[in-house]
């Protein structure tokens, strides 16, 4: 081995072994020079779905509004620079953060003891509460105990999904925005959501088909979070919010959007907690206790891509022989049925088949729904190559067999699919392989497989490379076996051994 | 046995047969030749429908064509089905099913199309194959064997469906010289045993020694219709006369 290429090797040893022992990365501490610098103050933020902290202004699109939007114009303004929002994924705010995509997350981030071990966070703006909205019709879950044995629907990795996480006998659904657990509440999938009252007020109030069950409960703090030690950017956020208290711009703020209440009185009686500084968790140190719990998401993973793609597998054959031998109208379905979905995403068709049908009376639970959403998907695929496979055999094939004076689907039968078979097997695995991948895309209708589970965890350890290493391998151990199979399948499947 | 009437072919706007008139008997074995394009192939390709011709009428045995149109209604296509069991066929590229068996080619016809058991068909299919001269090899895939062998498995195949008229569309020219003769040396022996066959080729030596008649195709016509000997030696066309030299000198 040359010099050159062992030292490469050893430089990316040290690499993965600094990434795996959890360390996050060092920066020049000093953002807020940076930020007088630039004149800009970046703050990350999920405008998705996020009324009525920032979102699109409804009346113009191109500019964002919301409460905390407002809050980031004032803080940047006594900061002396403009205030630039950065769209991130809400459940991924805080590694975004530690890895400089922005200054400040302001965004709802709950003033917990988990997310102050990771990075540090300023004295709280607002003073949230968890709210139980249900359907018009249901009096009696007015309190967090009454959900037990119901389907309760929360946002991903928020104060409510610790809260019902936490109880027995629930079964929680864990939605990516606020919007779908709504709808999902008005088309009877589940019984009751449990979210933060900002966003009950904006989304379920105005609802005539829901209600506010009981009062709110679980106060709890929002606060502006920087990266670990980023002092001096602390404590000028600090100031500028204490500031802000006073002079009445907070609420002011809050009055706009409907938001202020008496409970925000208590922001000026808070104190911070010692937050006890723990030691990062590995956890591949401790796999024994995350690996079940990564596996249990792999059986749903598996248990999904077999289902789909023995429905893609079967569908599509069906569509390939319409389109090849169906009459004229069949044969034109098949191919507009093939065009639409490939070009169209499979998230929109997912949403489609899980939010779209209810509304025309068909309810598919979510494991059905991802069954259904990545099996027609697939399907149109697997059409292709056993079109692809079809199209291969030479014509004299055909002709051979109908010289025998076999029928059409005798020639198909007999003669040309068992060819085809043989050819479209490394395509329709490689869809195989990339269907386990795929099917991370239902998490989006509330189904928790591998990686869902990896972010879950991921979430709570904050340790994304040892998580992320074991949930690899996983996906890795389903995968290649697969392909060896089906390595198998064509070798025996063979006739030309010449 | 065969009568064809005022047969039509087009592609496109070539008129690849110009109404072709064309009766033969039971036991008869004809050769057609004639430049490549004059025809010949599409004229045994309407016989057994696996081109649809745009007019005229076939009849093989008792069982009668009319062209014009693709069959549509169940009973055309029974028509096409009964008149296809009355002819075998033999293809230039042998077309043999690759994922079979030889054996299994050779029944797969009389399994699929007529539904004979599996003893049987073995039984006739191992028959045929000694019949061929290949009898040790019923259990290899085509991919393992010569292009003769696999040309005298695919007249095996044809022959399993017992039809009443054999049609060779240039059984040797995809094959190099010295196997020529073992596929030749097989249809000596058909039409020795009497079988009714229309063979397209350019084995001038095979059509003088077996041909009971020679056709001539040219530009989609028949322009000779006579014994070897007659075509051969003593030609009526010019155009005749200058296909046959230019085969004798290749």
């Amino acid at each position: 081995m040359s010099n050159a290429s062992r030292c490469s090797r050893e430089t990316l040893l040290v690499l993965v072994f600094l990434l795996a022992s959890g360390l996050p990365p060092v920066f020049a501490s000093d953002t807020l020079s940076e930020i007088r610098a630039r004149g800009e103050l970046r703050w990350g933020a999920d405008a998705e779905g996020g009324a009525p902290y920032v979102y699109p202004d409804p009346q113009k699109p191109e500019q964002l509004i919301g409460f905390e939007n407002d809050l980031a114009e004032a803080l940047a303004a006594k900061l002396g620079v403009k205030a630039k929002m950065v769209q991130n994924q809400w459940d991924q705010l805080i590694p975004a953060l530690e890895r400089g995509n922005f200054d400040i997350i302001l965004n709802g981030l709950e003033l917990t003891a988990a997310n102050q071990r990771r990075i540090t966070m300023s004295q709280p703006y607002y003073v949230y509460a968890e709210q139980i909205v249900t359907r018009k019709d249901t009096t009696n879950l007015t309190q967090l105990d009454a959900l037990k044995g119901r389907a309760v629907g929360v946002l991903s990795s928020t104060a409510a999904q610790r809260l019902v996480q936490a109880m027995e006998g629930v079964d929680m659904r864990i939605y990516p925005g606020n919007v779908e657990s709504l709808r999902d509440l008005k088309a009877r999938r589940i019984d009751a959501v449990v979210l933060d009252l900002p966003i009950a007020l904006f989304y379920a109030q105005p609802d005539p088909e829901l209600r506010f069950s009981g009062d709110p409960f679980a106060l709890g703090y929002y606060g502006i979070g920087v990266r670990k030690d980023d002092l001096k950017l602390l404590s000028a956020m600090n100031q500028a919010l204490a500031d802000f208290g006073r002079d009445g711009t907070l609420e002011k703020i809050y009055r706009r959007y409907g938001l202020w209440d008496e409970r925000q009185e208590r922001l000026k009686e808070y104190r911070p907690e010692k937050v006890s500084q723990s030691q990062p968790i590995s956890t591949l140190r401790e796999w024994p206790k995350y690996l079940p719990l990564l596996l249990r998401g792999a059986a749903v993973t598996v248990e999904l891509s077999v289902l789909a793609m023995a429905l893609a597998v079967v569908a599509g054959l069906v569509i390939v022989l319409l389109r090849l031998y169906g009459i004229a109208p069949l044969r034109w379905l098949a191919r507009a049925y093939v065009e639409v979905i490939r070009g169209t995403p499979l998230l929109i068709q997912l949403f489609l088949i899980y939010y779209g049908l209810p509304e025309i009376g068909i309810r598919l639970n979510p494991f059905l729904a991802g069954i259904v959403g990545l099996g027609l998907n697939y399907a149109a695929s697997e059409s292709e190559n056993y079109r692809a496979g079809i199209q291969s055999i030479p014509r004299g094939q055909t002709e051979a067999a109908q010289a025998l004076g076999m029928s059409r689907w005798q020639t198909l039968r007999h003669v040309v699919l068992p060819q085809a078979l043989r050819v479209v097997i490394p395509p329709v695995t490689n869809d195989f392989i990339a269907m386990f991948k795929d099917s991370s895309i239902v998490s989006v209708i509330t189904m928790v497989e591998l990686t869902k589970v990896y972010g879950m965890l991921a979430m709570s350890t904050y340790d994304y490379i040892g998580l992320g290493l074991m949930t690899a391998g996983i996906y890795f151990a389903l995968s290649y076996p697969a392909s060896i199979f089906a390595d198998r399948l064509e070798k025996s499947l063979a006739y030309d051994h010449r | 046995m065969i009568t064809v009437e005022n047969l039509v072919k087009s592609y496109h706007s070539t008129r690849v047969l110009q109404g072709i008139d064309h009766a033969q008997k039971r036991g008869e074995a004809v050769v057609l030749i004639g430049p490549s394009g004059c025809g010949k192939s599409t004229f045994l390709r309407c016989l057994n429908q696996l081109e649809v011709a745009d007019a005229g009428r076939i009849t093989i045995g008792e069982v009668t064509i009319q062209g014009g149109r693709p069959p549509s209604t169940a009973e055309e296509k029974e028509q096409q089905r009964q008149l296809r069991l009355r002819a075998g066929m033999v293809f230039q590229s042998f077309n043999l099913f690759p994922h079979l068996t030889v054996l299994d080619n050779v029944t797969s016809g009389p399994r699929i199309v007529k539904d004979m058991t599996s003893e049987d068909a073995e039984a006739l299919a191992r028959e045929l194959l000694g019949k061929v001269g290949l009898e040790n090899r019923a259990e290899a895939y085509p991919g393992q064997l010569s292009g003769g062998q696999q040309q005298r498995v695919a007249i095996a195949r044809a022959l399993a469906m017992e039809p009443e008229v054999m049609l060779f569309d240039e059984p040797t020219s995809a094959l190099d010289p010295e196997l020529r003769e073992e596929v030749l040396k097989v249809m000596r022996g058909l039409v020795e045993e009497g079988m009714t066959m229309i063979v397209v080729t350019h084995e001038m030596q095979f059509a003088r020694d077996v041909a009971d008649r020679v056709l001539f195709f040219d530009a989609g016509r028949i322009a000779e219709d006579g014994t070897p000997d007659e075509v051969f030696s003593n030609p009526k066309h010019e155009r005749t006369r200058e296909f046959l030299r230019k085969v004798a000198t290749r």
